[in-house]
């Protein structure tokens, strides 16, 4: 008997630990995409770990500079999805397109990139480490190859990613607009996750 | 004569200290892939580049998990690797090639030690290559050999398998191999025939074909390998690694 009480509270010590250790961040869910290591710089030239990224939702996509026919799509994409967001749920998600051609997209032609579509300071541009492209591809399944002439295939997806990086939902990209149900998707998503108590 | 020869040449190449943890160095060239994508006729150009003489070990990667714990099987997170990884551990024979183990191991395993998995186009370059020629493919009997691949009667899982021209070895061994770019090698089954599917979603085509129907060797292996998700593991499927060349 006692040891069965001593095992109820043990298993409730555990249940309340992650929550009242506000130190030391809860251990990363097994499914989290931050599970990979890849380190990553920004269009402002900051680099950081792709794990720097937990904390708040956001929508991932991976996309090159030299893209002239899908690529403008995903970011019109993302844009217009955020243009859909009321003024508090526009604050809470982040936006992340990661490139896939680490080699021509240096963080000034991704700064390029963001100044050309007007994106604001929600929105990060990373260039992964060279060997880092297909892990963060492989984590977010999305597929690719490089082509001869410099060009990449590659699935256009909008990926959104809970505060732990746990995909919520994904969205191919077809369209200057996104999904109209991955964009309700979002808007449930960010009204219950930014309500009190909730997570 | 020239063929001991070169067999030799490729056994020192195998063994020298100069292939520092046992890389042989590939001399690039053009190559025709077996497998074609839309709008192209199979030839590729493999730059020069480094291959692991064998796959990497039960015992190797047993050292990789020992030094990288987060790799333990109790420890992987579900992201990274199903349920059935390093399921055969402890291997029975630890010289034998690891298996059981998911690309994103594999991928940590090759970055630890500064290398990378080869592409495919670079493992196919490869291992066309018997003791002797660097493309035997046109052989139908060593042909009809590789249809053995990914099983123990394969030809380079028997006792005293030579290694190949390259001086590398196991490349049509019991186990299959996993490489870095598995994830392309076919589209997205399930996205196939969608109607304009194809074009909205990628930048680009990507239809594949096989350039010779007889090679169902390697058509079986790329659709092995196309059907694995990045966390899959088979009890017959494992890795070597390779380094690009400055």
């Amino acid at each position: 008997m006692n040891f069965l009480l001593r095992s109820i509270a043990a298993v409730a010590m555990l249940l309340v630990a992650p929550m009242s250790a506000i130190a030391a961040p809860p251990a990363l869910p097994g499914d989290s995409v931050y599970q990979v290591e890849a380190s990553v710089v920004d269009q402002d030239g900051r680099a950081y770990a792709w794990q720097a990224l937990r904390g708040r939702p956001q929508v991932v996509t991976m996309f090159y500079a030299h893209c002239h026919l899908m690529c403008p799509l995903i970011i019109a994409s993302g844009k217009s999805l955020q243009g859909s967001l009321d003024p508090r749920q526009r604050e809470e998600l982040g936006f992340v397109s990661i490139t896939l051609d680490p080699a021509r997209d240096t963080p000034a032609a991704l700064l390029e990139v963001a100044q050309m579509h007007r994106l604001d300071d929600h929105w990060r541009l990373l260039r992964p480490g060279d060997a880092d492209v297909r892990t963060l591809a492989a984590a977010l399944g999305v597929r690719y190859r490089a082509q001869p002439d410099g060009t990449f295939n590659h699935t256009s997806v909008l990926i959104l990613l809970d505060r732990d990086g746990r995909i919520v939902a994904r969205s191919e990209v077809t369209d200057l607009t996104p999904d109209p149900r991955f964009v309700a998707t979002v808007r449930e998503y960010l009204t219950g996750a930014s309500a009190p108590g909730s997570n | 004569m020239l063929a001991a020869s070169i067999f030799a040449v490729a056994l020192l190449a195998g063994t020298s200290p100069a292939a520092s943890r046992g890389f042989v160095e590939i001399t690039g060239g053009t190559f025709q892939s077996t497998v074609r994508y839309d709008g192209d006729d199979g030839k590729r150009s493999v730059a020069a580049f480094a291959i692991a003489t064998r796959a990497v070990t039960a015992r190797e990667f047993d050292e990789f998990v020992r030094t990288h714990p987060q790799w333990a099987r109790d420890r992987v997170p579900s992201l990274l690797a199903d349920s059935g990884y390093l399921a055969n551990w402890p291997h029975a024979n630890a010289d034998a090639p690891v298996t059981h183990v998911s690309w994103f191991a594999a991928d940590a395993y090759c970055k630890s030690i500064g290398a990378r998995f080869p592409d495919w186009d670079e493992w196919e370059y490869v291992a066309a290559a018997d003791a002797t020629r660097s493309d035997a493919r046109s052989d139908a009997v060593w042909r009809g050999r590789t249809f053995q691949d990914g099983t123990p009667r394969a030809m380079d899982a028997r006792d005293g398998a030579s290694a190949n021209i390259h001086g590398v070895s196991g490349m049509h061994g019991a186990a299959w191999e996993w490489v870095g770019d598995y994830a392309t090698l076919m589209g997205d089954a399930d996205k196939r025939g969608v109607e304009n599917g194809d074009r909205l979603q990628f930048c680009g085509a990507t239809g594949l074909s096989f350039a010779n129907r007889d090679d169902y060797a390697t058509l079986k292996r790329v659709a092995l390998l196309s059907a694995m998700e990045p966390r899959s593991t088979l009890g017959n499927l494992g890795f070597r690694c390779a380094r690009s060349t400055p």
